[in-house]
């Protein structure tokens, strides 16, 4: 399973395609600094929310290049599961690269600054808070861009519209008050936790939820993959 | 392997493709799948191969290692022969070392010597073809699955593959090979599935007597000669006739203006 998903990375990195998503991402988090410097754990938390939807679009990208004659090619090579879980793991792997990015982003255009107050994190300790939002965002974003690929929905606008409806759900649904915030992954309350004093119980509460939700919308995927080879 | 009773349609209210399928192939069997186009071949190739699951049945001992060749090679993709037929004799379990191996062994066999570094999208049909044919037989397989294999091939290529086959069979493999060209011809033996309109008839072999018709061209002053050799050597010749495609070409009434 190794080699398939070197094979789909390998894919989905030499083609062009996979510049569009890393670029809006990009543009996306130099408008999110661009209006000022803030602690880590404030700065990270928003930037995993701007970022979810871009990891989400990675993903379906991810998936969409590779013909579908090539990906049936694969399910007779190493069985269902296997070719269902390389291609969520890869595309996990080129988010995590994307993460990556948007970790280091800040420190390049000097969007971060370090505690000003008495009582303000430190930088480890934002920079941890914003690694674990991040990391929070990935196994959320990956199962809706995989519920939004090709192999899913069978045709390119349902496509779109899964992406849109996914991305605008989760901030929508998300904002305080929503009367169903557990319809969408934690990707604001997670913005909202790391921008405040962060306890542990909520940190566990909201890895849960959003583990919770990549599990339900993975399990969706695979439903609906049953009669799409 | 068996069919049993399989159906299978692409949607919910979508019409049945295959119907009440029932069909074994045992190892070291040749089948090949007849019928015309939109019959369902392909279809039941996939089911087969493990490609599409049967929305009622079910199909028992498939073989562990399956390889399946598509009629048309996804060739959009960005990567060179080599590297392609490599990463993927690396997926279907190969060590290294004997993915390479096999890599060497079925680019020198099917004539790809030459596009070893070619990236795929620049390949002719044929010439991607054979790479999908390549990657069937990296590791050897259980089962191979054939749709329309002499589809888009060159005349040497399409030699080959009745000796790949054998191989396959004589290694106590099961092959399935679907045709609709009328090549059945170069599989003496092989047991035949009729599909028509979603059903599958199970049909006699072809014996070692069949008989099977080929056309030769031959200069018109050496014919005498040719058809004493070929008697010769057995064969029984049906007719002696004029080319007649240079005539009908350089015939100015038959393709001019009336």
């Amino acid at each position: 399973m190794t080699a398939l998903l070197r094979l789909r990375l390998a894919g989905f990195l030499r083609t062009g395609r996979a510049l569009a998503p890393v670029l809006a991402g990009l543009v996306a988090l130099g408008v999110l600094y661009g209006g000022g410097r803030a602690q880590p754990g404030e700065a990270y938390g928003v930037s995993a929310v701007v970022l979810f939807p871009v990891l989400a679009w990675q993903t379906k990208v991810l998936l969409d290049v590779e013909p579908d004659v090539q990906r049936r090619l694969a399910q007779v090579l190493v069985g269902v599961p296997r070719e269902r879980l390389a291609g969520l793991l890869a595309a996990g792997m080129a988010g995590l690269g994307t993460v990556a990015v948007a970790l280091l982003f800040p420190w390049l255009v000097g969007g971060v600054t370090g505690p000003v107050e008495p009582g303000d994190r430190s930088v480890p300790v934002g920079l941890a808070v914003g690694v674990w939002a991040h990391l929070l965002a990935v196994p959320a974003a990956v199962p809706l861009g995989a519920l939004a690929s090709r192999a899913s929905t069978g045709g390119a606008g349902y496509g779109v519209a899964v992406l849109a409806l996914g991305g605008v759900g989760a901030v929508v649904l998300g904002l305080t008050g929503s009367v169903a915030p557990w319809l969408a992954p934690p990707v604001m309350a997670t913005a909202r936790a790391a921008a405040d004093d962060l306890a542990a119980p909520t940190a566990a509460l909201l890895t849960a939820w959003a583990l919770a939700w990549s599990a339900t919308a993975g399990a969706g995927y695979l439903w609906r993959r049953r009669h799409r080879p | 392997m068996r069919l049993e009773n399989v159906w299978l349609r692409y949607h919910r209210r979508g019409p049945w493709v295959l119907r009440e399928t029932q069909a074994r192939i045992d190892p070291g069997e040749v089948v090949v799948v007849l019928g015309r186009n939109g019959a369902g071949k392909s279809t039941l190739l996939q089911v087969a191969a493990g490609v599409l699951r049967p929305s009622r049945g079910r199909v028992t001992d498939r073989p562990r290692h399956v390889g399946w060749v598509p009629e048309r090679f996804p060739a959009d993709q960005p990567f060179t022969v080599e590297r392609y037929l490599s990463a993927i004799g690396r997926a279907a379990g190969l060590h290294p070392e004997a993915a390479d191996r096999a890599v060497d062994h079925w680019i020198s066999r099917l004539g790809l010597t030459g596009f070893r570094r070619v990236r795929l999208p620049e390949l002719s049909k044929g010439t991607a073809q054979k790479v999908g044919l390549a990657q069937a037989l990296l590791r050897p397989p259980g089962l191979l699955v054939l749709d329309e294999p002499w589809e888009g091939l060159d005349a040497a290529t399409r030699d080959l593959v009745p000796a790949v086959v054998d191989e396959v069979r004589a290694a106590g493999g099961s092959v399935l090979v679907s045709d609709h060209r009328g090549e059945v011809a170069r599989l003496p033996g092989a047991r035949r599935w009729t599909v028509t309109d979603g059903t599958v008839t199970d049909g006699a072999p072809s014996t070692d007597t069949a008989m099977v018709v080929v056309e030769v061209a031959v200069p018109a002053a050496r014919v005498a000669g040719a058809v004493a050799r070929l008697r010769a050597g057995g064969h029984h010749i049906l007719r002696v006739r004029p080319d007649a495609t240079p005539a009908a070409e350089a015939d100015p009434a038959a393709g001019g203006p009336g």
